[in-house]
């Protein structure tokens, strides 16, 4: 099929009655006249503008094309506006006849196949995590996967390469090892990283003298941050060294030439040696220019060394090594040792000397370890021996209930005694091979690790009902992107997980799970396309204010806005306009908004006239521009495409392509996009992009307020193509609330598509129409698009193939 | 570099720093412990070098009319870095991708151009389900005579694949993420952590010594695949059409590190000695620095015959990295589309000049790495080229050779082949010299003439 339309489009009515034929009378005598009048001058077989070709499509079929362009021209988007307009008799006989095609589909309604899926990187960490206990992002190795329609887990595009296996094999062998016999504990305490972060914005020969370790994102207020998985409950020390440099004030590095020169002076009595009362001001001058700073170092939060950095009489602050021990437990924590004062510098460059160097910095930190390890066996052991002996006490028997747990639950279903002993006779292998039955049980769990079983989830049901374990692994990879847990099995055992009031229980305790954040990191994350934030950066000769902490803090603002409106089951309309957000002093300071000092993140209400919603906050606003400007354009793009589902197609081929960057006349870029826009197969979509976009444009590139660019005072007013005429973000958003149902279809459609895993076809629809409706009913709270999703034919059942086997 | 660092450390597992929370061991079934010798007579091994976005023409291709003209010390701008190797190089111009033209599809023509590049495929437009290009040319090699090394070919990269669906105006990401196709509807992502491709080559550091119980592990080793082959068959029994051939995906994958398993384990046992160090767990942000120890890695597992087909993709098709080490801040894709503009220009050339420094590091490397009877130089057959031409066009392909390939390419001149001839000729030429010979590749019309002779 050459015509392709996003998910979106395609999923409102079916083409399925097309084939039927249909009468190509009426299309002939009444509607073709007017597509030839105002249509086919764009979209015709040489200029086939949106992709489209309307010429060869006429009559032929397509009721979802045929749908999009009634959209379109009922809308009054097409013809351009600009362009003569259809009439209204002109409009029916064309809206009549597409209707005539498109019936919706609750007759041929389906619910869709979901193909076996592997588990994406993030779901085999989260599922290992939640099988095992066993610390550590095994999948952070695997090879990027990749996505469809938006989201990574689309099982369609899922596919398993030989390295992606070797990987698999690599990391069951090791994860095996982990879980049965815990990390090996060296035998006396070892440096066991070094922490670096990046000296600039692009340093990168932190590395290659011998350091290991990961680079650690670059703040220009010094400080270091970052997360590190700790191998054992244990004591570790942390050595944390600071560095600094002081502006100008280090006495002027001289060659023996120029020292010999000097002392001969000194001695000829042409300089003179500073007097005592000068030295004891300029140790003074030194002191002052270096007041003493607090340095803290936490891990997951908890103050591990607090400390005042003093400044000295010759060298800005005094050097040195830091070093404190504290019991960590095993796992992923995170790290950060920072000048908490430097968070509330006017101006962050204030910590940057002349010569570009920070004036204070964590210069790194080390971690020795472990001390006192715990000799208890690791909380794995507990989940795989569930016989409950000690290590090394197993009877045989226990052999059949251990394999039996550990399948049903890795492989999220009930398992065949037939599975068991197959899988038993691992454990049997290794004992007369002389190993333990632990051993023997660790090869077994490498297998299962292994095991397609474990890898895919599969719904094995064909034609038949989808299984209450299979709705189980629906539910949790949808909610948590993790295997079902014990509550949930319990119910799919019982059969009774698809009763209403059972599921809609599970689902409210599944979302006040902490693992419920995944809709926050995985959905949302790839909803708002904030997995590019950071591809590419910005540029710092152009933001100098701007650094690696700051990305990480307005994706922290987005993540903890997001959150909030999720688990306090708000309504998905004030993503739109809501006026709170989450800031922290540097943040704040970006923004320009007072009252907010330190390095903590909190809950900031807003005026709501500068910033709310989500489209006024940093990480939008710069995932949106390019690395040195904004882009009206694409700014614009970003908002019909993510929040109302109605991404403009891709431009015509031999257009020439918008130089925006130019700044050489007097044109200003607005000017020049008005330009662009006078040309009709430009000005379909950017009629749409470019005024939403210029509404915008009181936020530059990385999302900081502005009234100017350079000098040219910033417009906002804009024109959209409706005629509606609006100024500045504010109205912006007014306009969204009132196109609420775009927008809470296209969350719906988005939500969906993660759900199932697949792209929406035509007989979804229906689907999403009823999630809508309902959820308006409701506030539009974000549960009942959960709920509705959830309770959604496409989610509950599956369908066959057919037949065919 | 931190060779001496391990040795603190009783076992490298235990390592593990931020991000890449568990430092995975290779299988060790596959170190190099048990690495066939090569044999007497010196392999050809077949490298495709890929680079993103296009040249600009008049930086690329020297002024000249005659066919072929061996190449002066005047070269354009981006390959005057090749001045003092031009006697190794082979230009070869007039090349044509026709797979990766719209053929009616549209925009595109990164996406195209990606996946077309070693498929002669047209790809299928698509940015959800049915991705489909075909199988590429160092696969079908790879399949031919991929089992007579460790590896049957290696795919490496410079830059991680993109996570966005719809990359390229309704091409899938996927598209242009890798440039290797096992089949047509599955690529090959690289690697692109030095670390790992290091420890697929040499092993990790806590691979077993003692040799009873290295038995035994391959013992069990063979007992996993076993159990998981057989759960892989009884699966595919319970499911429909379309689920099979994704768990069909997975039988390959098994089957061909039985495969490669087996063969360790029958082969001598002569240790290979890395022959470089062990790089950093992480990825160099500074590209050159990065390419280069990708050169190093490519150069290391020739030299070890570890395999003898691998494809690099310096960076992914549509690439938007900003090459800051060298004072660039844009996105290099973003620079492509200049219009004109003067500088826009220079940096694009700039930045394909920057990379055609890192080939020369990697010629100076084949050049100085002894082989059977030479240097790695004389048996390998280097390709680095882009899917686009001009403007975004795939027509007159930049390709370069280097290598003498066992005596199939003569280097040191430019060649014009007749405009439209088919990039596919190259590959069908390349292709017998690996021991493949096919009557056609793609939308081949024959072997390429005027590689070796005049």
């Amino acid at each position: 099929m050459k015509i392709r339309f996003p998910a979106a489009f395609t999923t409102l009515f079916t083409s399925a009655s097309m084939l039927l034929g249909q009468d190509a009378g009426p299309f002939t005598s009444t509607v073709r006249p007017v597509l030839a009048k105002h249509c086919f001058s764009c979209h015709n077989a040489k200029l086939t503008f949106a992709n489209l070709n309307l010429e060869a499509l006429a009559g032929e079929g397509h009721g979802a094309t045929w749908s999009k362009v009634r959209e379109k021209v009922v809308a009054g988007k097409m013809p351009p506006p600009g362009q003569a307009q259809l009439s209204k008799s002109e409009l029916s006989a064309v809206t009549s006849w597409i209707d005539s095609l498109t019936q919706p589909v609750e007759t041929v309604s389906g619910s869709g196949r979901v193909m076996a899926r592997r588990l994406n990187r993030v779901e085999y960490n989260n599922t290992v995590r939640d099988l095992l206990g066993v610390p550590g992002r095994p999948a952070d190795e695997f090879p990027v996967d990749d996505s469809g329609y938006g989201f990574d887990n689309i099982a369609d595009v899922l596919t398993v390469s030989p390295m992606l296996m070797e990987k698999y094999m690599a990391a069951a062998n090791r994860i095996s090892r982990l879980a049965v016999f815990g990390e090996a504990i060296p035998e006396k305490p070892t440096r066991l990283v070094r922490l670096l972060n990046r000296r600039s914005h692009d340093a990168s020969d932190v590395l290659s003298n011998g350091n290991y370790g990961a680079y650690l994102p670059y703040s220009l207020r010094g400080a270091m941050y970052g997360s590190w998985t700790f191998p054992v409950d244990a004591e570790y020390e942390f050595r944390l060294r600071i560095a600094n440099f002081r502006p100008g004030l280090e006495a002027p590095v001289l060659t023996a030439e120029e020292r010999k020169l000097q002392r001969a002076q000194r001695a000829a009595g042409i300089v003179s040696e500073p007097t005592p009362e000068e030295l004891k001001a300029r140790e003074e001058a030194a002191r002052n220019a270096a007041p003493p700073r607090k340095l803290i170092l936490t891990v997951d939060g908890t103050p591990v060394i607090t400390t005042v950095v003093e400044g000295t009489a010759t060298f800005g602050y005094e050097r040195g090594e830091f070093v404190a021990r504290a019991p960590i437990k095993a796992g992923e924590r995170f790290l950060r040792a920072s000048y908490p004062e430097l968070a509330d510098l006017e101006d962050p460059r204030l910590n940057i000397n002349p010569d570009k160097r920070r004036g204070l910095f964590v210069d790194y930190l080390e971690i020795v370890g472990p001390f006192n390890a715990s000799k208890q066996p690791p909380p794995s052991y507990q989940r795989l021996f569930v016989c409950g002996h000690a290590p090394g006490g197993h009877a045989s028997q226990c052999g059949r209930t251990i394999v039996n747990n550990l399948l049903k639950r890795a492989y999220r279903r009930p398992v065949t005694q037939k599975e068991v002993k197959a899988k038993l006779q691992l454990v049997a292998l290794a004992q007369k091979d002389g190993d333990s039955f632990e051993e023997g049980i660790r090869l077994t769990l490498e297998a299962v690790l292994a095991s397609p079983d474990f890898l895919f989830r599969s719904e094995r049901n064909v034609g038949r009902a989808l299984s209450d374990h299979e709705f189980a692994s629906r539910l949790s990879y949808f909610l948590w992107s993790s295997m079902p847990d014990e509550d949930l099995r319990r119910a799919a055992d019982a059969n009774s997980l698809r009763k209403p009031p059972v599921l809609e229980a599970q689902v409210k305790r599944m979302l006040a799970d902490p693992k419920a954040s995944n809709l926050v990191e995985n959905f949302a994350a790839q909803w708002l396309q904030l997995r590019n934030l950071g591809r590419t950066k910005p540029d710092p000769a152009r933001f100098p204010t701007f650094d690696d902490e700051l990305l990480d803090a307005m994706k922290r603002e987005t993540n903890l806005f997001v959150e909030a409106v999720f688990r306090e089951d708000r309504s998905i309309l004030d993503f739109i306009d809501a006026p709170f957000t989450f800031l922290n002093g540097p943040l704040a300071r970006h923004y320009g908004i007072a009252g907010v000092s330190g390095e903590e993140f909190r809950r900031v209400n807003l005026d709501g006239e500068q910033r709310s919603g989500l489209l006024t906050q940093g990480a939008i606003l710069t995932v949106s521009s390019y690395p040195t400007r904004t882009s009206p354009p694409v700014r614009g793009k970003w908002v019909l495409e993510n929040l109302l589902g109605a991404a403009p197609p891709p431009p015509p081929p031999d257009v020439p392509v918008l130089d925006e960057s130019k700044n050489a006349g007097a044109m200003s870029l607005r000017e020049r996009l008005e330009q662009h826009r006078k040309d009709p197969s430009c000005s379909a979509c950017h009629n749409s992009m470019d005024p939403i976009g210029f509404g915008l444009e009181s936020y530059d590139g990385v999302g900081s307020w502005r009234t100017h660019d350079g000098k040219v005072a910033i417009d906002t007013s804009g024109v959209l193509p409706d005629g509606k005429s609006f100024k500045g973000a504010k109205d912006l958003k007014q306009i969204l609330r009132s196109q609420s149902e775009a927008f809470t279809r296209n969350f719906t459609e988005k939500l969906m598509t993660f759900a199932l895993g697949r792209g929406l076809e035509s007989y979804d629809s229906s689907a999403v129409e009823e999630i809508v409706k309902q959820a308006a009913l409701n506030d539009y709270k974000f549960s009942n698009f959960v709920l509705g999703v959830v309770n959604s034919r496409p989610f509950l059942a599956r369908d066959g193939e057919g037949g065919k086997l | 570099m931190n060779i001496s660092v391990k040795k603190h450390l009783p076992r490298r597992t235990f390592l593990r720093g931020i991000g890449a929370a568990m430092g995975l061991p290779l299988l060790d079934a596959m170190a190099p412990a048990f690495a066939a010798p090569s044999s007497s007579k010196v392999a050809s091994r077949l490298a495709f070098l890929y680079f993103p976005n296009g040249v600009q023409v008049e930086s690329w291709w020297p002024k000249t009319d005659a066919q072929i003209t061996a190449l002066s010390e005047d070269l354009p701008a981006v390959l005057q870095p090749l001045a003092a190797h031009r006697g190794d190089v082979l230009l070869l111009g007039g090349l044509t991708n026709d797979g990766g033209r719209a053929h009616g599809d549209g925009p595109g023509d990164h996406g195209r151009a990606g996946a077309a590049y070693l498929t002669g495929a047209h790809p299928k437009k698509t940015f959800g389900k049915d991705i489909q290009a075909g199988l590429s040319i160092d696969q079908m090699v790879a399949r031919k005579i991929g089992g007579q090394t460790r590896y049957a070919s290696l795919e490496l990269g410079c830059e991680e694949g993109i996570q966005g669906g719809n990359c390229d105006n309704g091409y899938s990401c996927a598209y242009s993420n890798s440039i290797s196709w096992r089949t047509r509807s599955t690529p090959n992502p690289p690697e692109i952590r030095p670390r790992a491709v290091f420890e697929r080559l040499f092993g990790s550091s806590d691979v077993e010594k003692d040799p009873v119980r290295r038995a035994r592990n391959a013992r069990y080793r063979r007992s996993v695949l076993d159990s998981v082959l057989a759960d892989a068959t009884r699966l595919q029994s319970e499911l429909g059409i379309a689920d099979r051939r994704k768990v069909d995906e997975y039988l390959y994958a098994i089957r061909d590190i039985e495969t490669r398993v087996e063969k360790a384990e029958v082969e001598n046992k002569a240790r290979i000695e890395p022959t470089l160090d062990r790089p950093s767990s992480s990825v160099p942000e500074h590209y050159g620095e990065h390419a280069r120890l990708m050169f190093d890695l490519i150069t290391a597992a020739f030299q070890t015959d570890s395999t003898r087909v691998i494809t690099f993709l310096m960076a992914i098709e549509q690439s938007n990295r900003a090459y800051r080490e060298i004072g660039i801040t844009d996105s290099h894709h973003g620079l492509t589309h200049h219009g004109g503009d003067k500088e826009k220009i220079a940096k694009c050339i700039q930045i394909n000049r920057y990379q055609i420094e890192q080939l020369v590091y990697f010629i100076g490397k084949l050049k100085s790495t002894p082989d059977g009877d030479g240097t790695l130089f004389d048996h390998v057959m280097v390709s680095y080229g882009s899917g686009l031409g001009r403007d975004h066009d795939h027509d007159n392909l930049p390709t370069l050779l280097t290598g003498r390939g066992n005596g199939l390419f003569h280097p040191g001149r430019y060649v014009k082949y007749p405009s439209d001839t088919p990039l596919s000729n190259l590959h069908l030429s390349m292709m017998e010299q690996m021991g493949v010979p096919a009557r056609s590749f793609a939308d081949s019309t024959g072997k390429l003439d005027y590689l070796t002779s005049l």
